[in-house]
């Protein structure tokens, strides 16, 4: 479905990417100040695989997301997707981009349009996105529903007409179409019910075994993560703390943060409540819109000392590729 | 043994819809001892919440009602309870928490306004004190920085600090039963984990009985002592949680418990295939139909199962099931 591109370059890379919000403060001469939502975020995503954001609200996943698909400015970094740049391209360029990166949206009731047929809505970006016929373009049509396991004569309904899995396999299927090269999945299943949403989270599997689909996977549930991703990155107020694969952060995190997150996972387990001690972090995140000397997460870490109040840490590589941006991890 | 806290028999609450009258809550039947926390689990559409409003006397208004059976609470049945009589009650002995904290904190009062205005009207507190007391009750829902949040409005507070809030004004009337209907939905799972600790101090400290309504086994694993597994407005298992969770017997908390992807102590290269529970939770229209309600949905149905509703076993240890295979199902 999609050409390869030459050994070991990566599908994604992003370098430090950088996303700041402007923030009026006060009145007409009121300063103008930045939150910087995506702070000198890096990470590649192999062809075929599965790469999960994962951290807390407003910690930036979502924003990373939408500067990769051209939905937000990006003001600083590089994004290359299939060894081409994505930032700072207009026109025809973008539209070819953004055939090649597709989103799969949190919400399946918001995201499609009401007044749409379910067909149609598949349809909408192979007319924006491509140049296919329309005979294609209803083959193409066809073939997806099959594929998201919607029947043909689903494809004249509305979207008040499905359930919420059917209307989130509608929004997969309208990913699909252009074939792109990347999906990003915010949230797929987080509006879903357990039993849908393990329907869901198998057919993103299946496609993925089947076309060599390439997943950007958002999602606050470590559960559906550990299940779906081969490497993931953990992000704090804006910036990745912990980088690198499925096994090892979920068998040797190393940040206090990803250490704190895991252990506050419920689980069914009895084994791995017992062996679990719950590490606490109290308070909140400092304002995003204050920004501070040292490590982002000093105010809480159960481990801060002096160092850490003072100085960020970077993103250094503690061995075979595990990634980790704090002070006191060697 | 002494009484239970809470009895509920053999309810039934009808709903007056459109085209119909039907049993949203059909024949269920607990007991919730005094220090006890039981949950509620089951997809969107079950009954939860129903049951929970039922407890509290807070059914919809016109269109709901207790056709049969009984809630009996400390000796005194709650179903024959006049409108006042229930509003003392709401007041004093069982508080709730509702699915949705912003809409239930009134925008224009600041939080500890409304803490203050429940003691008020409840524990006959003055003003000064009442403010003084609400004071320490977000202390004591660890807000940090209480002296000061307390006259925070609540736009002023993050999702997890306002749910908090909840928990503060649940528990300003010191209840004996205080049900939580997801009380962390939303929420980071580091402030879920910070609620379920103060959840259970809680109910060290007061001796108070928790109902919690969640989707997520993992949380009825780490909040409850036992669980009522909940079907289109049925009981279809109540028992142990650590029981059910080793031995489900009906199909349904089978399914439950199979289908998501549940966090693992050790992480290792293979990923099976999620379980799938085909379908959606039957519409209202169906609820109280002679006949197993998960059939449609079911691996090991037989003819018997759409002919005739389950009755409900129970083994000598309390654990129940309805379920015509439940026995064998395993
Ligand atoms: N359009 C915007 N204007 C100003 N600030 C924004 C905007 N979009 C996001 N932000 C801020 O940027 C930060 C990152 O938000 P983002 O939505 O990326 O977080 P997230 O990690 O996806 O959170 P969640 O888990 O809640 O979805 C937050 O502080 C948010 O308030
Ligand atoms: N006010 C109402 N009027 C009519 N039907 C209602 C009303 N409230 C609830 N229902 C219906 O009653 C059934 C049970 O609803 P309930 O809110 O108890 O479900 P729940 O198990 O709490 O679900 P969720 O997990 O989505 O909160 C559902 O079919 C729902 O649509
Ligand atoms: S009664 Fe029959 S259909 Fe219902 S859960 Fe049991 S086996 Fe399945
Ligand atoms: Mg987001
Ligand atoms: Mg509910």
């Amino acid at each position: 479905m999609t050409q390869d591109s030459p050994q070991g370059a990566p599908l994604l890379q992003v370098e430090n990417l950088g996303v700041r919000f402007a923030i009026k403060r006060g009145g007409l001469f009121g300063e103008k100040r930045y939150l910087y939502a995506v702070d000198d975020v890096s990470f590649s995503l192999k062809r075929g695989e599965t790469l999960a954001i994962v951290g807390e609200s407003g910690s930036g996943k979502t924003t990373t997301a939408l500067a990769i698909a051209r939905l937000v400015d990006a003001y600083t970094g590089r994004v290359r997707v299939a060894e081409q740049d994505v930032l700072g391209i207009e026109g025809e360029d973008l539209r070819q981009i953004r055939r090649k990166v597709q989103f799969i949206f949190q919400d399946p009731y918001s995201s499609l349009n009401p007044r749409q047929r379910a067909e149609d809505i598949v349809r909408e970006p192979l007319q924006s996105l491509t140049e296919t016929s329309s005979e294609d373009q209803q083959k193409i049509i066809d073939r997806l529903f099959a594929s998201v396991g919607l029947r043909p004569e689903q494809k004249r309904l509305f979207p008040h007409q499905f359930s919420g899995g059917q209307r989130q396999r509608i929004g997969i299927a309208r990913a699909l179409a252009t074939q792109p090269e990347l999906i990003i999945c915010d949230e797929p299943v987080s509006a879903l019910d357990v039993a849908v949403q393990a329907q869901i989270l198998n057919l993103l599997r299946d496609l993925q075994a089947e076309f060599g689909l390439t997943y950007l996977f958002i999602s606050h549930d470590l559960g559906v993560v550990q299940h779906m991703c081969d490497s993931i990155a953990v992000m704090y107020m804006g910036r990745v703390v912990e980088y690198t694969d499925r096994r090892s952060l979920f068998n040797d995190p190393k940040h206090p943060y990803t250490t704190a997150l895991l252990s506050a996972v419920p689980s069914i387990d009895k084994k791995r409540r017992a062996e679990m001690k719950r590490i606490s972090i109290h308070g909140d995140p400092p304002d995003p819109l204050a920004p501070q000397k040292g490590c982002h997460f000093a105010n809480r870490c159960p481990m801060a000392t002096d160092t850490c109040q003072q100085s960020q840490p970077a993103l250094t590589d503690k061995g075979n590729g595990h990634m980790v941006a704090c002070h006191l991890v060697t | 043994m002494s009484d239970p806290l809470l009895k509920v028999q053999n309810l039934r609450i009808e709903l007056t819809t459109r085209d119909d009258v039907v049993p949203v809550i059909d024949d269920l039947s607990f007991e919730l001892a005094a220090q006890e926390s039981i949950s509620f689990v089951g997809e969107s559409g079950c009954g939860k919440s129903m049951t929970a409003l039922a407890i509290m006397g807070l059914l919809p208004e016109k269109i709901g009602r207790v056709a049969s059976g009984s809630i009996i609470f400390d000796g005194e049945d709650l179903t024959q309870a006049s409108e006042d009589r229930l509003r003392e009650i709401r007041g004093n002995d069982i508080s709730m928490i509702f699915q949705e904290p912003m809409t239930s904190l009134n925008p224009v009062y600041t939080v500890g306004e409304q803490i203050a205005e429940v003691l008020r009207a409840h524990q006959g507190l003055g003003q000064q004190a009442a403010w003084t007391m609400a004071e320490e009750l977000l202390d004591a829902v660890r807000i940090p920085n209480a002296k000061r949040r307390v006259s925070d409005y609540p736009f002023q507070m993050s999702g997890g600090q306002r749910q908090r809030v909840m928990i503060a004004m649940a528990l300003a009337c010191k209840p004996k039963i205080l049900i939580a209907d997801e009380p962390t939905t939303a929420l980071d799972v580091t402030v879920q984990a910070q609620i379920f600790d103060l959840l259970n101090d809680l109910r060290r400290q007061t001796g108070t009985s928790i109902i919690m309504i969640t989707h997520d086994m993992g949380a009825v694993a780490e909040m409850s002592e036992r669980m009522i597994v909940m079907y289109a407005g049925r009981g279809a298992e109540i028992g142990g949680v650590d029981e059910i969770i080793e031995k489900p017997l009906h199909p349904y908390t089978q399914g439950l418990i199979a289908c998501v992807p549940h966090i693992l102590a050790t992480v290792s290269a293979e990923r099976e295939r999620l379980l799938e529970v085909p379908g959606i939770v039957p519409s209202l229209r169906e609820f109280g139909k002679d006949q197993c309600l998960f059939a449609s949905r079911c691996p090991v149905r037989t003819d018997i199962c759409l002919q005739k509703r389950p009755p409900i076993e129970t083994d000598p240890s309390g654990h129940s099931v309805a379920c015509w295979h439940g026995k064998d199902a395993s």
